[in-house]
């Protein structure tokens, strides 16, 4: 970079310029995946463990599914506990599992729970501090001390028990022959293992994690607790017109004039009419900011009229595309690029990419995506390879995006890079993922991410 | 555990709680709202999806074609949504009633309670319009019989017609149904009826979303100091009140 080029970009420019570089490298990797996929995967657990045991007092099955007690039962130190393989996923909303008590043996001294990984594997879940059980021969919730409190009803041979926990509302639930028996406040810090055990002889129990549908029908019961949260989410009251005002925003700026216009208008005529003229008329000077000609380039954009595009901003707005090997210029010779490989003129494309793409300054993150450009080349269906993002609409937008940001930054009144990149709305949901993501965070990584995908799918019901 | 030590115990977790809240600084938390990652489609999505339910037609047609978003749903059918909500709005439910059993005669037929609260505002208008023996008519031939089946519809019939009882409504106490809020609250009610024959949910999701805002800043509150978004106009991040 020349000395005098070096000088026209400002901290904001580079730092718009490699966000969108960014968002870019994001897309190309995420873009095809379904919004499920790109959770966060946690292990489950899936058999019983066999390595770590109570000493003899049981006896897991070869299919890790099943437990028994093998002797006489002495003293209370002879209980028979297997945990899970893994403990109980927390980056959720629910948790459950569920046995079958397929013998009672002598005294049915069965239990269902939750312990930690420091548990003594001698005693049943629930009599030790941290942890937590629904016995069988009483039907008392036992919760870290060996004196148990009034729950549900006892179960013996023939019943299938559930323990689950719900992150949410940080409780315990049992259930008994698919029907919810109670829950408990869960105070227990950390991760906790699903736990099985036996007390007296010829017990036996099975245990499903899944593999097998369960007896209680847990997605009512998710479905029920959820509605129970968003109930409280509704309950809160905001300022009517908040929506109006953020979608208005939103469509200045990205630089939707038309829609802007129309929406306006049909503000007007609503009953009661909504007026969305901000009080505060710097503001609204900022946000509608060059927005007709921020409105002309992003439709040149989309309709791929790349050229149109570059003499446009080199005559508005040529400190953008004084540097041609900005970022932002990088982008749009991709998408020339791009745009050439879609209309089938790939010897173009080629001579194009070698005059242009050589002028770029060496970045190993810019150096990924103009090879994902060439390699577009290399298909006959390049829409179907895994380089078709590139020639998706959702790209044409990111480029357009990044005009429109770049255009925003040149307005002398405004300071903060972060404006131009993110709308209000934008800003909205950032805070929203944030604050939920770092209240799991400090609750033991107890509970849901929040994804914007899942609240959209729910749009469409039939 | 005694009383005492379980009290001793319950104190030392309120003092740790009290103290223990983390402070999170402005740049900290810029770092954090940096790394979440938002697609522009679900935004625009988002925003679709609220002109939409909310009737904009020609705005989401528009933003269709400026942002390539599909809408959720045929945009005729806002059109005739629209138009009945209008209808309502200025007071021809006759008109309005016409539209929707155009639309769908099952809306009404299946929604009694709506049907109730259209008819009783078509008794509303004629009050309103001074029409007094058409409106006593009306009550007694069309909204008396569904009140014997109804105890509610009953109460808000005699509440209706109490109008009548007043020379000067603007100054009973249940001047309220001349309000345009009035209007307002029977016409949305038909908007969600409409959307939720055609599969659609009756609101938007955006209003839900600013509330969610609220909520999880709430409950990171218990935990955390941080720059909140106090302004949702703005979306402004505040500096942390330690």
């Amino acid at each position: 970079m020349s000395e005098a080029t070096s000088r026209n970009q400002s901290p904001a420019t580079d730092l718009i310029g490699s966000y969108f570089l960014r968002l870019w490298h994001q897309n190309s990797k995420t873009l095809g995946l379904k919004p499920e996929e790109l959770e966060e995967e946690e292990e489950l657990p899936t058999a019983l463990d066999t390595v770590k045991s109570s000493g003899g007092f049981s006896f897991v099955g070869p299919d890790k599914l099943s437990v028994s007690y093998p002797n006489v039962n002495l003293h209370g130190h002879d209980v028979g506990v297997v945990q899970a393989n893994r403990p109980a996923p927390s980056k959720r909303f629910l948790y459950y599992f569920e046995i079958c008590v397929k013998n009672a043996g002598a005294k049915g001294q069965i239990a269902i729970g939750f312990t930690t990984s420091a548990f003594t594997l001698k005693r049943q879940p629930g009599w030790e501090a941290n942890s937590c059980g629904y016995h069988g021969d009483d039907g008392l919730l036992y919760h870290g001390h060996g004196k148990g409190d009034a729950f549900g009803p006892t179960y013996t041979t023939g019943d299938t028990v559930g323990g689950g926990i719900n992150y949410a509302t940080q409780e315990f639930f049992f259930t008994k022959n698919g029907v919810l028996v109670g829950s408990v406040h869960k105070d227990i810090k950390g991760s906790v293992f699903p736990t099985v055990s036996v007390h007296s002889q010829s017990e036996e129990v099975a245990v499903n994690f899944g593999k097998e549908d369960f007896v209680f029908d847990l997605e009512a019961y998710e479905a029920e607790e959820r509605a129970k949260q968003q109930m409280k989410i509704d309950n809160i009251s905001i300022s009517q017109d908040a929506s109006h005002g953020i979608v208005r925003s939103y469509l200045q700026h990205y630089g939707y004039q038309e829609t802007l216009n129309l929406f306006d208008i049909a503000g007007q005529s609503t009953i009661p009419p909504i007026s969305l003229v901000p009080e505060n008329g710097s503001k609204e000077e900022d946000m509608m900011y060059a927005l007709n000609q921020r409105n002309i380039l992003r439709q040149l954009i989309r309709y791929g009229e790349i050229d149109d595009t570059f003499s446009r901003l080199h005559e508005w707005y040529p400190q953008i595309v004084q540097d041609d090997t900005s970022t932002v210029c990088i982008l749009l010779h991709c998408q020339k690029f791009i745009e050439l490989v879609r209309v089938g003129k790939l010897e173009e494309a080629i001579l194009y990419g070698r005059n242009e793409f050589a002028k770029f300054k060496e970045s190993s993150e810019l150096d990924d995506l103009v090879k994902d450009c060439a390699a577009l080349l290399a298909y006959e269906q390049p829409l179907k390879s895994s380089f078709g993002y590139l020639l998706q609409e959702s790209h044409r937008e990111l480029v357009a995006d990044a005009v429109n940001a770049m255009i925003l930054s040149t307005n002398p009144n405004v300071k903060d890079a972060t404006f131009c990149m993110h709308s209000n709305l934008e800003r909205l949901i950032r805070q929203i993922s944030a604050c939920v993501l770092e209240k799991r965070s400090l609750n033991g990584d107890h509970g849901e991410a929040f994804h914007l995908s899942k609240i959209l799918k729910s749009i469409k019901k039939v | 555990m005694s009383l005492f030590w379980i009290f001793i115990h319950h104190l030392a977790e309120v003092q740790t709680m009290a103290t223990s809240k983390k402070l999170i600084t402005k740049q900290e938390w810029e770092k954090k709202l940096a790394d979440v990652k938002v697609r522009k489609e679900e935004m625009n999505k988002l925003v679709m999806n609220f002109l939409v339910t909310e009737g904009y037609v020609e705005a989401a047609e528009k933003f269709r074609l400026e942002s390539g978003t599909e809408p959720d749903i045929d945009l005729a059918t806002i059109t005739d949504r629209m138009a009945v909500k209008k209808a309502v709005q200025s007071g021809n439910v006759v008109d309005a009633i016409e539209k929707v059993n155009d639309l769908n005669p099952e809306i009404l037929d299946t929604n009694p309670q709506l049907f109730f609260h259209l008819q009783q505002q078509r008794l509303i208008e004629l009050i309103r319009d001074g029409k007094v023996e058409e409106a006593l008519e009306f009550a007694q031939e069309e909204l008396a019989p569904r009140g014997e089946e109804n105890q509610s519809f009953l109460e808000e019939l005699e509440r209706t017609v109490a109008l009548l009882a007043f020379e000067d409504v603007t100054n009973c106490p249940v001047r309220d149904l001349l309000d345009i809020s009035q209007r307002l609250k029977t016409a949305s009610e038909v908007n969600a009826a409409i959307l939720t024959s055609q599969s659609h949910e009756k609101d938007p999701k955006l209003p839900s979303l600013l509330k969610m805002l609220v909520w999880a800043q709430n409950q990171l509150d218990e935990k955390a100091t941080y720059p909140r978004i106090n302004d949702l106009s703005t979306a402004a991040l505040e500096d942390p009140a330690v």
